[in-house]
């Protein structure tokens, strides 16, 4: 301030002196001026001035800029599609951007006190996620197919894998993409079994280690826990082998376990021991146990614990008479002390289909030719009930039931559960794929993740709040709610994994070198978290690789 | 004017002395609208009739400003929660607030100085907008001329900048 007075002082008409004198006085006025006036730039202006000196290189990136950035463009959008604060002329004055006052919705903890946050490495997440734009690689499982096939499960920037031949193996997802940590996984009694599931613990521990279940085809099972620091797996838990058979799915949410076997007998157990947590666990008691007889495959099982009760669900296809396949869900509500509370049934409504109109034209006939049904996909009122094909894939995060199809779509049903009723919505078919869909996966907010089964199709899906709200049936007719995903053409910043990455071919590009190459099959296994998407490939002599986008 | 005499000061009138010793009268209203002087009149009392010291504004400058506050003298008073952005996109001025800001860059950044120092929000926002304005869709070699600003970077340094940035542009 004194300096730009003194300036003044000395100086002759301001107007001409400004002109002569080469001034810089946008550099000279204090930083926080300088924030605030970078406030109004709009974000392509904003990285700009990263370019124009060093003293703009630091102020462009601000968090505070980015913060509000990351507001405005990721969190306010999705106010209007969330039902509830749908109303967005009520609240609008609430969803201003404020550091302190905002409603961040789910991006609360970004948020949190003493949480230093890169705004603009989160935006630039958000970003290239809503772009669909992520760097490849692989990582490279096994030399031979196992049999039963590879399970792979993604949780906190963690691959989970196991298969019979290499046992329990833990890998990272960040740039050393390096092996954690492995465990054969043989019973204590020394006889080989064979992995048919897996499930991690969706709970928070709260100890930062990361527990997961692994079923098997004699009925064992084994809670793991990995410990990170110490780069090793502890098996915490070993069930012994049952009369029931195969365990073909679990999930877990620890304390609670929930197993099916092959013959779709569920069980759920409870981890008493876990407030004083010894290793081994003692054995879990099993809280219930029922036997479905209409469940089909694919499944997708979870467990939801609430302040007073916990859920367990299992969300199966289901054959009808005339019109091909339908889904279900089973759901058993339990007390914290393990009584049965409810157990109750619902499965999609058959009528009630919920069209949309416009979006028929974002796919050519031809694309649909997949189609078991063919004669069906023409019928124009069927264009946006839900695929009646059978399903190659399902996924269940509470309130988002999502199915794949070999028909080149995929339906989204939104689930209610509360204490008086379950239900599950009409279902939305979703267009966008253009070739056989083979495997899907939901999480929160929404956000799912789907692979056609050559594997060369990727798309990213934002589907929060389901196709109630008008905002996102207009994204839905404009082909927004999806996107396909790229790899980065900006590779060469990570210069020295360049080679690397030209040696194994890049993302889209190997992707479709590949396409008619039937030999490289994606399985059908889709997983995400923040930062990444994996996708497990096939390849011709057999061997099997992880796929990982990331998105950073 | 003097800074003693006050028979031509109104009756709802102060007086405000500017860093170059210049004495200015200026309704009590159209001067509140700096929260800086505002809060200054409430410690004084009612009865103040002392001039009021701005050390860090000029003559110049301050009619400027004061030229601004009689034109805004009816506006809602400015939200005392500086962090609630209200403010809206940069190309969101009122057409009185373009001509006034059609000044050259040293008074526009003297007035911006002074409202920061005087506490006006909306006088500072009007400000930071026209800036922002001027650096909007113009390439870094343009927004570089336009403020007379140094390129402190090597070419490799700006190249590798542009680069990490690759993933915000269109495509």
């Amino acid at each position: 301030m004194k300096r730009a007075r003194e300036d003044g002082d000395h100086n002759e008409p301001p107007a001409k002196v400004c002109r002569l004198s080469k001034v810089d006085r946008l550099s000279k006025l204090p930083n926080e001026l300088l924030i605030r006036i970078l406030t109004f730039v709009p974000l392509p202006s904003l990285l700009l001035c990263q370019r124009l000196s060093k003293k703009f290189q630091r102020l462009a990136v601000d968090s505070e800029l980015w913060k509000a950035a990351y507001y405005k463009n990721f969190v306010l959008p999705r106010a209007s599609r969330i039902p509830g604060i749908r109303d967005t002329t009520a609240t609008s004055d609430q969803l201003h951007y404020s550091s302190k006052l905002s409603k961040w919705l789910d991006d609360g903890h970004l948020v949190k006190d003493g949480r230093n946050t890169n705004w603009k490495q989160q935006y630039r997440l958000r970003h290239n996620w809503a772009q669909g734009q992520c760097a490849v690689s692989e990582i490279v499982v096994s030399e031979r197919p196992p049999e039963p096939p590879l399970l792979v499960m993604m949780s906190h920037g963690t691959i989970f894998t196991a298969d019979s031949i290499s046992g329990l193996r833990a890998w990272s997802t960040t740039h050393e993409r390096d092996l954690i940590a492995s465990v054969a996984i043989t019973t204590s009694t020394g006889i080989s079994q064979l992995p048919t599931s897996m499930a991690i613990d969706t709970s928070d521990s709260g100890t930062g280690h990361e527990r997961v279940a692994v079923g098997f085809d004699n009925g064992v099972f084994i809670v793991y826990e990995l410990r990170k620091d110490q780069r090793a797996f502890t098996a915490l838990f070993e069930h012994a082998p049952s009369t029931n058979g195969m365990l073909s799915a679990l999930a877990y949410s620890s304390p609670y376990l929930l197993t099916m076997t092959e013959d779709h007998l569920l069980s759920i157990y409870v981890f008493l021991d876990i407030e004083e947590p010894s290793v081994p666990l003692d054995a879990p008691r099993l809280l219930y146990s029922l036997r479905s007889h209409t469940v089909w495959p694919p499944v997708s099982l979870s467990i939801r614990t609430a302040a007073t009760s916990v859920t367990a669900a299992i969300a199966y296809a289901l054959p009808t008479y005339l019109s091909g396949w339908t889904v279900g869900i089973q759901e058993m509500r339990l007390s914290l002390d393990g009584k049965l509370l409810e157990s109750r049934l619902a499965t999609a409504a058959d009528q009630n289909y919920h069209t949309l109109s416009g979006q028929r034209s974002m796919s050519s006939p031809s694309t649909r030719s997949s189609s078991p049904f063919p004669s069906r996909s023409r019928e124009p009122t069927m264009a946006h009930m839900p695929s009646n094909s059978n399903p190659t894939s399902m996924s269940y995060t509470h309130p988002y039931l999502l199915v794949a199809h070999p028909d080149n779509t995929l339906s989204l049903y939104l689930v209610k559960s509360n204490a008086s009723s379950l239900s599950i919505g009409a279902g939305t078919r979703l267009w966008g794929h253009t070739s056989s869909v083979s495997g899907a996966h939901v999480g929160m907010r929404g956000k799912a993740v789907s692979v056609s089964r050559l594997g060369d199709e990727l798309r990213v899906w934002d589907l929060e709040g389901g196709m109630a709200s008008s905002a996102n049936r207009k994204r839905s007719r404009n082909g927004e709610l999806s996107v396909r995903v790229q790899p980065s053409k900006g590779l060469e910043s990570s210069s020295d994994s360049a080679d690397e990455y030209a040696k194994q071919g890049v993302g889209l590009r190997f992707a479709l070198e590949q396409r008619f190459d039937d030999s490289a099959i994606s399985r059908g296994w889709v997983g995400f978290d923040e930062q990444n998407v994996i996708v497990l490939r096939e390849k011709g002599e057999g061997s099997q690789a992880l796929v990982v986008y990331d998105f950073t | 004017m003097s800074a003693s005499a006050t028979p031509q000061v109104g009756e709802h009138q102060i007086v405000l002395t500017t860093s170059d010793n210049a004495t200015l009268p200026v309704d009590r209203e159209v001067a509140e609208r700096s929260i800086l002087i505002k809060n200054l009149l409430e410690d004084l009392g009612v009865d103040n009739t002392e001039a009021i010291p701005i050390p860090n504004v000029n003559e110049a400058v301050m009619k400027k400003v004061l030229e601004w506050c009689e034109h805004h003298r009816k506006d809602p008073p400015a939200s005392q929660d500086d962090d609630s952005d209200s403010r809206k996109k940069s190309t969101d001025i009122d057409e009185w607030d373009q001509k006034f800001m059609q000044v050259d860059q040293e008074m526009l950044f003297e007035i911006i100085l002074a409202a920061n120092y005087l506490d006006i929000k909306a006088l500072l926002d009007v400000g930071c907008k026209t800036v922002a304005n001027m650096i909007k869709g113009k390439s870094p070699d343009e927004i570089r001329k336009t403020f007379n600003i140094q390129n402190d970077f090597t070419p490799e340094e700006e190249d590798q900048i542009r680069r990490e940035n690759e993933w915000a542009e269109d495509r």
